[in-house]
């Protein structure tokens, strides 16, 4: 079995298309990928938010203060072209054809209709599916503040003090005093997509190489070569598995490690205090424990792609078969994320969804140890069974010469 | 010796190619299943080479794939050494050395570590592996490539290499199937001194090939299969008088005639 074993690790390490699927991708090209997407988003936004928009208003007179501040505001330029706009259509006519970025119309003075006991509607017109969604922010920002001196100013003549204006506007406030610390807080936020990220690694850790080792021994002949040596089929069968396991061992702890060391490398340049306290609040026992919980994982993954890759006939045939074993994955992760699924006696015997659950409260640091044991001990069974499955499958004469 | 007694084996049909089936009717094919052998019986005594002979689809392969244990038969029995090696499949691994056109190498390991590979897999310790390597690399002439990648060698490298690894555990019989198709002249020559060299040793070596030029140079005994069945199984002398002919390519299609028309 070992001799297998060493053999196929051998092999392995010598397939350069595996070791880039195995090594490499999770090394360099997710970080560079999350690197160049923050980059891209970035420079989008910031290139948004720094550029000077053209904006035009109608009867900005009724609301002076007000159109002084967008006036001499740095992200606002008034529109200084030949067009005149009268109505919220040319606006909004304007904002399509590129000559404004934004129209804002005030049909009437705020102040009078105030007076009157009316409310006022301004309208902000702008490309709400572009970059500059934010303008609106900014302009709504600013009519609140005009608002809210329009109202002070009438309170005081109706003789309310600027103390008894806070009361009566907003007579109770309910303060949140949360129990839940920072590492649990966030571990709420983020930790459901770390399995997400981590289980379908170890996935790709095992179903790569397992085609190599299952259908691509089938099509190079070599299969029938081994089947001739005299180990049984189960020496054979673990010979392999523990190869897989290796493999989709190496690329989780690979994955994990590049991701440790890119987080530390991202936290001494951003220098986010709720991301330092929260991994600093993971010890070393939750990362052993995530370790740990993901072993059963990764043998249920290599006995299933094994299995899988030695029913298929070819090296083709056995990657669109690994496809929907993606997708069998990702869903049981997917329910794990969903609201209000929480870990119970009964989601801890779902298979994948359990581990997920698992994680999470790791992360979360409210992990009950009972039911980590008992997802421990499930998750073991199903890889049990399922290499079982495998060395049975390996008997097969229908299976291995299709 | 190797005693080959009646051997059967049959295989469910699939769904599609009871979908897709022709007119024509096979002998060997009933409602679900394929009867790809249907009575094969031969033996090879020691140091003898019997030519395994039949047309494409006979059922060569089939009955060379139960010899290898890859295959097990639905009835019959093989014997090497009073064994039968259906119920030991493992001590008929542990006593044959199978080369076939579908025994390939791992091309990512080098020629020496992929037969040293198979030694350790046979049980052989380090310095028996030494020994036998070296002795298998002087007689096929295999000292210039043995540390290539089986990946880059040449369709005749390969088939020395495959050889090496067929018979580096010293097996009792040695079972070929095709074992020059493909090959050079020079590469011909090789095998077929190598298989001289293992009648010399009095292993038993079963040979299937189509050229009929071969058996007459090697081999001591025919055996002929044809739609699943043996058909004649004797010495060379018995097989040219069977097939009233000298020639051998003659005789054996007179055989097949003969058998067709009974």
């Amino acid at each position: 079995m070992f001799e297998v074993f060493k053999k196929e690790l051998k092999e392995l390490l010598r397939d350069k298309k595996t070791l880039i699927f195995i090594v490499a991708l999770p090394v360099a090209i997710f970080p560079l990928l999350f690197a160049v997407m923050a980059f891209i988003s970035s420079q989008a936004t910031l290139e948004a938010e720094q550029k000077v928009h053209t904006y035009a208003i109608i009867n900005g007179e009724y609301a002076q203060s007000f159109t002084d501040k967008v006036f001499y505001h740095k992200s606002f330029q008034l529109y200084k072209g030949e067009h005149t706009f009268n109505t919220v259509a040319e606006l909004t006519q304007a904002v399509k054809a590129g000559t404004i970025d934004m129209g804002i119309f005030l049909p009437a003075d705020a102040k009078q209709n105030l007076d009157d006991a009316k409310q006022s509607q301004w309208q902000v017109v702008y490309n709400d599916a572009k970059a500059i969604n934010f303008l609106f922010d900014r302009v709504k920002e600013l009519a609140e503040e005009f608002g809210n001196n329009l109202r002070a100013e009438k309170l005081l003549s109706y003789g309310v003090s600027v103390e008894q204006q806070s009361a009566i506007i907003d007579p109770i406030k309910v303060v949140k005093v949360d129990t839940a610390d920072k590492r649990e807080n966030l571990g709420e936020k983020i930790g459901g997509f770390i399995p997400y990220l981590l289980i379908p690694l170890v996935l790709m850790g095992a179903t790569y190489p397992a085609i190599d080792l299952g259908a691509g021994e089938k099509e190079r002949g070599t299969l029938e070569t081994l089947l001739l040596t005299p180990i049984t089929r189960t020496q054979l069968v673990l010979g392999k598995f523990i190869t897989l396991l290796a493999a989709s061992i190496a690329t989780t702890t690979i994955t994990v490690l590049s991701m440790g060391i890119w987080i530390s490398i991202a936290i001494t340049f951003i220098d986010l205090d709720v991301v330092k306290t929260a991994f600093s609040s993971l010890r070393v026992l939750d990362l052993t424990l995530i370790f740990i919980i993901l072993l059963p994982v990764a043998a249920i993954f290599s006995s299933l792609s094994l299995a899988i890759s030695i029913y298929a006939r070819s090296f083709k045939e056995a990657q669109n078969y690994m496809t929907p074993l993606s997708m069998g994955v990702i869903f049981p992760i997917i329910v794990a994320l969903l609201p209000n699924v929480e870990l119970t006696a009964k989601t801890a015997f779902i298979p994948v969804t359990n581990v997920a659950l698992a994680i999470k409260e790791i992360i979360k640091g409210t992990i009950d140890y009972t039911l980590l044991g008992l997802i421990f001990l499930a998750t073991v069974i199903v890889a049990g069974a399922l290499l079982a499955f495998c060395v049975k499958w390996f008997n097969k004469e229908a299976v291995l010469f299709r | 010796m190797i005693e080959v007694t009646e051997l059967k084996k049959k295989f469910k049909l699939t769904k599609d190619h009871k979908k897709n089936k022709v007119d024509k009717i096979d002998p060997r094919e009933d409602k679900d299943y394929f009867h790809s052998v249907r009575n094969v019986s031969f033996h090879c005594n020691k140091g003898e080479v019997l030519g395994l002979l039949g047309p494409n689809g006979a059922g060569k392969t089939t009955t060379l794939r139960m010899l290898s244990t890859a295959l097990k038969p639905d009835e019959g029995q093989i014997i090497i050494a009073g064994e039968d090696i259906i119920k030991k499949p493992l001590f008929g691994r542990k006593s044959i050395g199978f080369l076939s056109g579908s025994t390939g190498l791992y091309g990512r390991l080098t020629v020496k570590e992929n037969i040293e590979y198979f030694a350790k897999l046979h049980g052989m310790n380090k310095a028996a592996i030494k020994t036998r390597c070296d002795e298998l690399f002087d007689l096929l002439d295999m000292h210039s490539f043995i540390d290539k990648r089986a990946e880059n060698l040449s369709t005749g490298m390969k088939q020395k290499a495959n050889i090496a690894r067929a018979v580096v555990h010293h097996p009792a019989v040695v079972v070929l199937d095709e074992p020059t198709t493909g090959l050079d002249i020079m590469t011909t020559q090789t095998v077929i001194e190598f298989i001289k060299g293992l009648k010399a040793q009095g292993t038993p070596v079963i040979f299937s090939t189509h050229h009929l030029d071969e058996v007459a140079l090697l081999c001591d005994r025919v055996a002929v299969i044809n739609e699943g069945i043996s058909c004649f199984d004797g010495t060379v002398e018995e097989f040219k008088q069977a097939g009233n002919s000298e020639e051998l390519n003659q005789a054996f299609m007179n055989i097949l005639t003969e058998k067709r028309d009974v």
